[in-house]
């Protein structure tokens, strides 16, 4: 499966959960929404989708789960027909990320959790922690110009030019 | 229906050698109740996932091969043996010593499995 990061320590790890969750998609974003790696999709469109409606998934689950349990939801799962989805944050000296998972009956809910622990150690021993952490990009007024640098990374063809299918 | 669950890993784990025992969704690879001799939670989540998930291949193989359904499956590694057994989408999951007998586990958990008919 194609995985593509906008930081390029993120891939290796994201590489390894998705084989080994059997993942059909996942997306690692900033809470805000901005895509940083993404494994599975071949259109960005598809990203951006994605990542607009996985944030205001988790911004509301984190909402509900204050009000009801006094802190954040830790994950959330949804079955569909064919398709599941599992959200949820992970935190890691570069800051917090988002991750959802799309897996189908060929994997299960429960592998799914086990290797996203495993996706969380690895990404902290991944994570340059020397470097200085990037200024957190929610509302910020180059959201778009950022966002758009992201899908380019990610789905640049030879040449560096974004591919828009 | 949580009672007949909790007695029958509890008279699982009673067995001479066997280390956890374990009653997992197939579908899901959750925990749905556990009796445990090593670990913690963490642990028993990581076996439930992993001998649901192996369960599932075993049943599809099987399914596959046109050979029927599986009655019983059974892992044995260096530093221990898996066995399991389902019905619907439960999988009775036991981990054992490598000097477990596992003709008795194997009667255990099938009479395990009549108690979650």
């Amino acid at each position: 499966m194609n995985v593509a990061a906008v930081e390029s320590w993120i891939e290796a790890p994201l590489r390894r959960y998705v084989d080994d969750a059997r993942a059909r998609i996942a997306v690692l974003l900033h809470p805000s929404g901005q895509v940083m790696a993404q494994a599975g999709f071949t259109r960005d469109v598809d990203v951006m989708a994605a990542c607009a409606l996985a944030a205001a998934a988790h911004a509301t689950a984190g909402e509900l789960g204050r009000r009801l349990d006094g802190r954040a939801f830790r994950g959330l799962h949804y079955a569909g027909a064919v398709h599941q989805l599992f959200l949820s944050a992970l935190e890691i000296p570069r800051g917090t990320f988002v991750c959802l998972t799309v897996f189908d009956d060929t994997s299960s809910l429960g592998l799914v959790r086990l290797y996203f622990d495993e996706l969380r150690r690895d990404l902290i021993a991944a994570s340059p922690a020397a470097a200085a952490p990037r200024p957190a990009p929610a509302l910020a007024a180059d959201f778009e110009t950022e966002l758009n640098r992201n899908l380019a990374a990610l789905f640049s063809g030879p040449r560096g030019e974004a591919v828009i299918s | 229906m949580r009672s007949r669950l909790r007695g029958a890993v509890e008279r699982l784990s009673r067995q001479r050698g066997v280390r956890a025992s374990l009653i997992v969704s197939e579908n899901d690879g959750l925990v749905v109740d556990s009796s445990l001799r090593f670990g913690e939670g963490e642990d028993s989540e990581r076996v439930a996932a992993l001998a649901a998930s192996i369960y599932r291949k075993a049943r599809l193989s099987a399914d596959a091969a046109h050979l029927g359904a599986v009655s019983f499956l059974q892992l044995d590694a260096d530093r221990g043996r898996l066995c399991a057994v389902g019905r619907d989408d439960l999988v009775l999951v036991v981990v054992a010593e490598p000097s477990a007998n596992v003709g008795l586990i194997r009667v255990e958990l099938f009479k395990a499995l009549e108690t979650l008919a």
